[in-house]
């Protein structure tokens, strides 16, 4: 039976061949070992692949916020500041972590299943049998791609959630355009579009590494792909909400 | 030239090789047979240096690559040719983009070239017109003929085949040994081959290799392993 001690032991042991991994992955980056046309065409498939339900679920996030705000700030007879209500919760909080989970789980789960499958016929080991380096090949351009397309999308998250709350605004609270528009451009600071913004890169890093390690962690045929493309992305979920929490306590305290 | 010496490998708290010693003169094809679970795939991937050993060395041209880094060793594979069980193309890519894969990674040949260079290959396989072909596309001799094409597109002067023939009916096993022999013999490969199939290895082998519980219990010619006296040889080979 295995005692407690030997779970620590396995458990820490996996912590350090996950952070080892993501070692490899930052040591290639900075020796410059980046094959540009991979990351353009990782870039374009995880970006395409991701921006359409992104986009569908902002604009449902922005319409529910102001529907919300509508009902709430009209209790209080404040429901001229939906807009800044809206602008300001998918800054700060709403886009960078919706977006982060929605690309998990779609540009995450695709990477995990191609490595993941990978592995499994033996495409990566044929990888390194052919002199080329699995990491510099296959890993980097996709943690890359991560890096550059998470913020995109989050902006694009951010414009069309307040077009949803726009829509709501104008159509249902009947708040004049113009002045919707004004309020949210009033409403927005730097810090807030900052302070949302931040967070994305640091879970773009994150999700390409956990779904990449995964993926070449995976063994056991279909059924294994399957196991460790859906682990991946539970991981990257809760490592998302957790890391969000402390990375929003350190940037209030650093930046208000 | 591929020499093994004293080398020891244990995986998950059991012993898999046990005390390996072997020598493969340049240009000769040596088969590796043995049960299921013998070692045998086990010792093939330390001939490219897939494995670490416990201890012990393993020598191509006369390099120990045990003591190499992952990044040496990449250059050494680069002369080095692998065929895996199933072939282990890349599904994402075409048959074209399978075979040019290594020559746009380590050479500086221009398209044309590099076209050229294909055609010839999968000529040498006898596979030319697939080139559009993705490997989901091919039957499974015809993708272990694509992976022959492609391990040894770089003028591979070692050639390690992994169970070449299994999974292939008899017709298609007979084909893709013949083939791995011609080859191997046109371009002087010194050849590795891990089998079950004794017929198509006693017909293609140089010298044959037994291997039992991780260890070489005879080595020789076809003819000499034939002869041999020892019980176990005799009924491996009956079988």
């Amino acid at each position: 039976m295995r005692t407690f001690f030997d779970i620590c032991f396995t458990s820490l042991q996996r912590v350090g061949e996950a952070i080892d991994f993501l070692v490899g992955v930052c040591r290639e980056i900075v020796k410059g070992r980046i094959r540009i046309k991979e990351v353009v065409k990782q870039s374009y498939e995880q970006g395409l692949q991701s921006v359409i339900i992104i986009a569908l679920t902002s604009f449902a996030s922005g319409a529910v916020l102001a529907l919300q705000g509508d009902v709430v700030l009209s209790r209080l007879g404040a429901k001229e500041y939906i807009a800044q209500l809206v602008a300001l919760s998918l800054l700060r909080e709403m886009s960078p972590v919706f977006t982060a989970i929605i690309f998990s789980a779609k540009a995450g789960a695709r990477i995990t299943a191609e490595l993941g499958t990978m592995n499994v016929n033996d495409q990566i080991l044929a990888t390194r049998t052919l002199g080329v380096d699995p990491i510099e090949y296959l890993v980097v351009p996709r943690v890359i791609a991560c890096f550059l397309v998470l913020p995109v999308l989050t902006i694009i998250s951010e414009i069309v959630g307040i077009l949803g709350g726009y829509f709501v605004g104008v159509y249902q609270s009947n708040i004049p355009g113009i002045f919707y528009i004004n309020q949210t451009i009033h409403a927005i600071h730097y810090v807030d579009f900052f302070s949302g913004f931040l967070k994305v890169f640091f879970f773009a890093v994150l999700i390409g590494w956990i779904c990449c390690y995964r993926g070449f962690m995976t063994k056991g045929g279909s059924l294994g792909v399957g196991k460790y493309t859906t682990e991946a992305v539970a991981y990257s979920i809760i490592f998302i909400i957790v890391s969000n929490t402390v990375l929003t306590k350190i940037i209030l305290t650093l930046w208000g | 030239m591929i020499r093994v010496v004293h080398l020891f490998k244990t995986l998950q708290e059991q012993l898999i090789l046990d005390d390996i010693n072997l020598e493969v003169p340049q240009g000769e094809l040596l088969v590796i047979l043995g049960e299921s679970g013998a070692g045998k795939s086990v010792l093939l991937k330390h001939l490219i240096g897939l494995f670490k050993p416990d201890s012990g060395e393993v020598e191509i041209n006369s390099q120990d690559i045990t003591k190499l880094s992952e990044a040496e060793l990449l250059k050494v594979r680069k002369k080095m040719g692998y065929l895996f069980q199933e072939g282990a193309l890349y599904d994402f890519m075409n048959v074209f983009e399978n075979l040019a894969f290594p020559l746009e990674e380590h050479t500086t040949f221009d398209d044309q070239t590099i076209a050229e260079k294909v055609q010839e290959a999968l000529k040498t396989v006898d596979l030319a017109g697939v080139e559009g072909k993705y490997p989901s596309e091919l039957s499974g001799g015809m993708r272990k003929r694509v992976a022959l094409a492609r391990a040894l597109i770089m003028d591979a002067k070692i050639l390690l085949c992994d169970e070449p023939t299994s999974g292939l009916d008899p017709i298609r096993s007979r084909d893709i040994s013949d083939l791995i022999r011609s080859v191997s013999k046109r371009y002087n490969c010194t050849t590795v081959i891990t089998s079950h199939d004794i017929d198509n290895s006693f017909r293609i082998a140089d010298r044959l290799a037994l291997l039992r519980s991780g260890q070489i219990i005879a080595i020789g010619t076809p003819a000499e392993l034939k002869s041999s006296d020892n019980s176990f040889i005799r009924e491996f080979f009956q079988s």
